[in-house]
């Protein structure tokens, strides 16, 4: 079955039929966590940096801030058998305007924070396909943790 | 005939807008005319009716006695609502379609609309500053363009999309360069076909360069920014991406600051959630949704 994860939402699956799929990154980041071994698997789709910017919000949607977020993502894969060791990480998003002064920040803050958590974690970034000024759509495969990106209409694996 | 008159000439075949759109303008031009002459305008205007009381009720403006008629909604929005509410409703039909040109599937360029349109009032309201009438709809109505240009990026996808991300240049200017026009221009030219006023036709043609408008640049400032932030947090964008060029000089006029512009994102989706079923969107963020 295919799951859509909102703009600010987070999902997980242990089925190996399902499709976990994220439309449109802009700066959000999106990060795919899988575990082959124990067939666990997760997409976050964080729209900002940081919860502080509204605590009652992030109170509500921890999904919608990367800080809040991504830790929520790693905890879900935990609680469902997912292994530190084995798991397999991807980021996508991050993307910016034709932004010359670096006036509007947030992509670039949002893969900074991203970071920051996942090193904090102890965990790695397999691969990534971020920053850049296209919208992603995000893939992850279950049968397999193939994670693919779409963009301008063509999908590449990750 | 060249490209670009042949892309006006389509402008043309758009349908007209409904007649109490204007008739509301008109009302609302006559300073003699009261709320109950607008009032006996919408009545008879079911869908309108609908939606009137629907946002006069939503958490959005946070009142919490609810009203029921049409009256007492004009009253508690102000009639300058109305008139939003009733283009609103005109242009979703067409905004709603998917536009194959920009990679637009059904639903998202009227998010994306919607979501500028709150986000220009949001930043408003962020930055304290007292905004003129139609700011709202002057969002809403930015890249209404794209429903006539869609049909003709997609011929030339290709030309446009390496010249934007190849080479880096603005995907309204790279439209430009192929089509003989950009999103904005069309926009405009068909937001005077259909009588909008001027201003918010302004709006429209300068929105990716607000630079370049002459005289009060207050909403179309607000605008470039929301889009800007709307597209940051991809909310109904395509393959053009995030590929568009921000103005400094906005930024400065503004006194943006990373927080104000963070702000601002969080309020666009606060909005959309109270919004969501005045405009019938399907944006919501996970905690309505569930997970």
């Amino acid at each position: 079955m295919i799951h859509t994860v909102d703009i600010s939402d987070m999902k997980v699956s242990t089925n190996k039929e399902d499709i976990l799929i994220t439309y449109s990154l802009g700066s959000c980041i999106g990060l795919t966590l899988y575990d082959p071994v124990a067939v666990v698997g997760g997409i976050i789709h964080c729209m900002l940096p940081l919860s502080k910017i509204d605590p009652i919000k992030a109170k509500t949607n921890p999904y919608m801030f990367t800080d809040t977020g991504v830790q929520a993502l790693l905890k879900a894969v935990f609680d469902l058998g997912a292994k530190r060791e084995n798991l397999i990480t991807k980021v996508a998003g991050g993307a910016k305007l034709l932004d010359s002064k670096n006036l509007f920040r947030i992509g670039e803050r949002n893969y900074t924070i991203l970071r920051k958590v996942l090193w904090k974690n102890n965990i790695l970034i397999d691969a990534e396909d971020v920053a850049g000024s296209k919208s992603r759509t995000v893939l992850l495969y279950m049968d397999t943790g193939k994670t693919t990106i779409k963009s301008g209409g063509k999908e590449v694996e990750l | 005939m060249n490209r670009r008159d042949e892309i006006l000439s389509k402008v043309s075949t758009i349908p007209a807008i409904p007649t109490v759109i204007a008739e509301i303008r008109k009302l609302l031009a006559d300073t003699d005319a009261n709320f109950k002459e607008l009032s006996q305008v919408i009545k008879y205007d079911l869908g309108l009716t609908t939606n009137l009381l629907r946002l006069a009720n939503s958490a959005y403006f946070g009142f919490t006695k609810s009203v029921n008629s049409v009256h007492q909604a004009v009253v508690r929005l102000g009639t300058k609502r109305v008139y939003e509410l009733a283009v609103a409703a005109a242009v979703a039909p067409m905004a709603k379609r998917a536009i194959n040109g920009y990679d637009l599937s059904a639903g998202k360029l009227w998010e994306h609309s919607v979501a500028v349109a709150i986000g220009a009032e949001q930043l408003a309201s962020v930055l304290s500053i007292n905004l003129p009438d139609y700011t709202f709809t002057a969002g809403l109505l930015c890249d209404i363009g794209k429903i006539i240009l869609g049909t003709f990026v997609e011929v030339n996808a290709e030309p446009i999309m390496a010249m934007a991300f190849k080479l880096g240049i603005p995907f309204d200017v790279a439209e430009r360069r192929i089509l003989g026009i950009d999103h904005a221009e069309v926009g405009a030219v068909l937001l005077e076909r259909w009588n909008i006023p001027g201003c918010i036709v302004d709006v429209t043609r300068w929105h990716h360069k607000p630079d370049g408008l002459e005289g009060d640049k207050l909403v179309v400032d607000l605008v470039h920014v929301a889009d800007a932030l709307t597209m940051m947090g991809g909310i109904g964008i395509g393959r053009d991406g995030l590929n568009y060029r921000p103005s400094p000089e906005v930024a400065s006029r503004l006194k943006l600051t990373t927080r104000i512009n963070e702000l601002v994102v969080c309020k666009i989706m606060s909005g959309l959630n109270e919004l969501n079923n005045i405009f019938t969107l399907k944006v919501v963020d996970g905690s309505k949704n569930g997970s």
